[in-house]
């Protein structure tokens, strides 16, 4: 039996979650644990954060935090990739700066936020640009790297030079490789959402985990964030990956 | 305009409406307001200074204060702002976005040692901490702890002092133990997967274990140290400097709630749920449990600065190695607020 692509796309990962769940059911019950929640506990959990009328503020809360994060590591990583990717010096000069911060870990950085910014949206906004502007520069640096020496001087025969060749041809066919990076980053970003939210903050998917560990015995309420948290990252990622199939963004790729 | 540069101009248009959304759900911002459609309320969130708390009954006092003007004059004085952990507290007083806030008493002295202008005016409760072990561990005893791994909140914690105290009583020292630091929230899980053997924390965390009947109590604070004090109030100096009505009549409220709670079982039920459903967000269940069972679990009376309490924290604190060096009970005590709290009744307010 062969089913279309566009049903197996649909129901083989569909097929995984039901077993994962069901797994995740029968090894509570059968632990007898009665600190770890089962699925439905969850969504009981879920619906009771409905109810509540806090479920969509703190999806709101996180989205704004990593969109005023992201966009802003956007607006420097990549103006700032591209100048390193074309002048060798520029990138001798900052490179090793950057490996040094790249791999210190936003929850590192958390005193320093609270320090710097107080217990504002600022300080979670600031850790997700930090956690996702050096992937995002790192890729565009590559990117211009990568370009195919050939597109350049073809350019230049025809007599294209400066901020025409730079908008023409450097951007347009290092726009693929920076869009992975992106997508990487937007997941790292998201992925620190939860740490971000640890400072004081009182909203956001994060501070849900955090919160339902000060209540008590919720761990249905630290699971339910959990799953928001993936869920919403799920999408995310298939946004992102609509925005690699655009016509604009695919010339680069036809080498 | 090309596809992409329509792309870009939508994620802005997305991130600033996703901006206003939040400022208008989670930040209190009135669109109405924004446009001039609605005047400023009078005494709104911004105008009144923080006070930070974490949801544990050593730092009750807080909300209650707040709950009982709220309730009398229809507005509070100042702005609870609830927190996580002891570090976001500590950091957040340090960057002056806190004026005042609960605090370790141990971490506030040593605070204090190493510079940061900071002063202890009031206590919050006295006792509210036990030492909880597995109920089918086969611990009867503090000589039974030996080899054993006991959680405390954090190495500036009184918890710490107490349990070296403990130790001490039994001819122990705290190396013939295995201690770990571990936030309160995560004691109670940690427990009943015996991933320790021991936690202590101020309250609710301790009676929860109780109170889903796998935790029981090895000591209470006050059976090893009449009077505990886990938590203080602290303010930087300067609001001392610059507000020092504010600290007065916040030590002032405090003194008054405390003697409210010890009122009677009635106000104490009553505020058990208010606090845990407004100001907590716990199961109002465990807050009842923690202020009954027994009732003087948690005390809040006696909360005037007494010289001897600290001497004695200092003093252990200082062979603990949690202080580098002797510390005059003048350089992070204030007692003036304290002093004038006397001849202070308590709140006479009834809920409704």
């Amino acid at each position: 039996m062969r089913m279309k692509p566009k049903t197996e796309a649909i129901v083989l990962p569909l097929g995984v979650a039901t077993l994962f769940i069901l797994g995740w059911h029968f090894a509570v019950r059968w632990t007898g644990s009665d600190i770890f929640p089962t699925p439905g506990q969850v969504v009981t959990g879920l619906i009771e954060l409905i109810q509540k009328g806090v479920l969509l503020k703190y999806v709101v809360a996180s989205l704004f935090r990593v969109a005023a994060g992201f966009l802003l590591a956007m607006a420097v990583g990549i103006p700032a990739g591209l100048l390193m990717g074309w002048f060798g010096r520029a990138r001798l000069a900052f490179n090793p700066a950057i490996q040094v911060l790249r791999p210190i870990s936003p929850i590192a950085w958390i005193p320093v936020a609270i320090l710097w910014f107080g217990v504002s949206d600022a300080a979670p906004i600031f850790l997700i640009f930090l956690a996702s502007v050096f992937p995002i520069t790192t890729s565009a640096i590559a990117a211009v790297q990568n370009i195919q020496q050939v597109y350049i001087r073809a350019a230049r025969n025809f007599g294209i030079e400066g901020l025409e060749l730079f908008k023409k041809v450097v951007f347009p066919a290092a726009l693929p490789q920076i869009l992975t990076g992106i997508r990487l980053a937007l997941g790292v970003a998201w992925l620190v959402v939860v740490a971000a939210e640890m400072i004081a903050v009182n909203s956001g998917l994060g501070y849900l985990i955090i919160d339902a560990r000060n209540a008590g015995k919720r761990y249905d309420l630290v699971v339910a964030g959990m799953a928001m948290i993936g869920l919403i990252g799920l999408g995310l990622d298939v946004l992102v990956r609509r925005m690699e199939k655009l016509d604009e963004v695919r010339w680069g790729l036809s080498r | 305009m090309s596809k992409l540069t329509k792309i870009v101009l939508g994620a802005v248009g997305v991130a600033l409406s996703l901006g206003l959304l939040h400022a208008w759900l989670n930040l209190g911002f009135d669109p109405q307001m924004a446009l001039g459609l609605k005047e400023k309320e009078e005494g709104s969130a911004e105008d009144r200074f923080r006070v930070g708390f974490l949801p544990v009954t050593c730092h009750l006092t807080c909300p209650v204060t707040d709950w009982i003007n709220k309730g009398m004059a229809g507005k509070g004085f100042y702005e609870p702002v609830r927190f996580s952990g002891f570090p976001e507290i500590k950091e957040s007083i340090i960057a002056g976005y806190l004026p005042a806030t609960f605090m370790l008493a141990p971490m506030a002295m040593a605070l204090r040692q190493q510079g940061v202008p900071i002063k202890i005016v009031y206590l919050g409760h006295r006792d509210g901490t036990a030492l909880m072990v597995g109920k089918d561990s086969g611990i009867e005893s503090v000589g039974d702890l030996r080899g054993k791994k006991v959680a405390i909140p954090n190495r500036f914690s009184n918890q710490y002092l107490l349990l070296r105290k403990a130790l001490a009583a039994e001819g122990m020292t705290i190396d013939d133990i295995q201690m770990v630091e571990m936030p309160p929230p995560d004691m109670p899980a940690a427990l009943y997967a015996k991933a320790v053997d021991g936690i202590s924390s101020g309250e609710p965390f301790m009676a929860q274990t109780e109170m889903d009947g796998y935790g029981k109590v090895l000591y209470q604070a006050k059976e090893v140290w009449p009077d505990f004090i886990s938590c203080v109030l602290v303010v930087s100096e300067k609001t001392i400097d610059e507000h020092p009505e504010w600290v007065q009549e916040l030590v002032t409220g405090i003194a008054k709630s405390g003697l409210w709670l010890e009122g009677g079982m009635d106000q104490r039920m009553k505020a058990a749920d208010v606090v845990a459903t407004q100001y907590y967000n716990q199961d109002p269940r465990l807050l009842s449990f923690v202020l009954s069972k027994p009732p003087d679990r948690v005390t809040y009376s006696k909360l005037r600065l007494a010289r001897a309490d600290f001497e004695e924290i200092a003093d252990l604190a200082l062979e603990a190695g949690v202080l580098t060096g002797p510390i005059a009970f003048e350089e992070y005590a204030d007692t003036r607020f304290s002093e004038n709290t006397t001849g202070a009744g308590a709140y006479s307010w009834k809920p409704k």
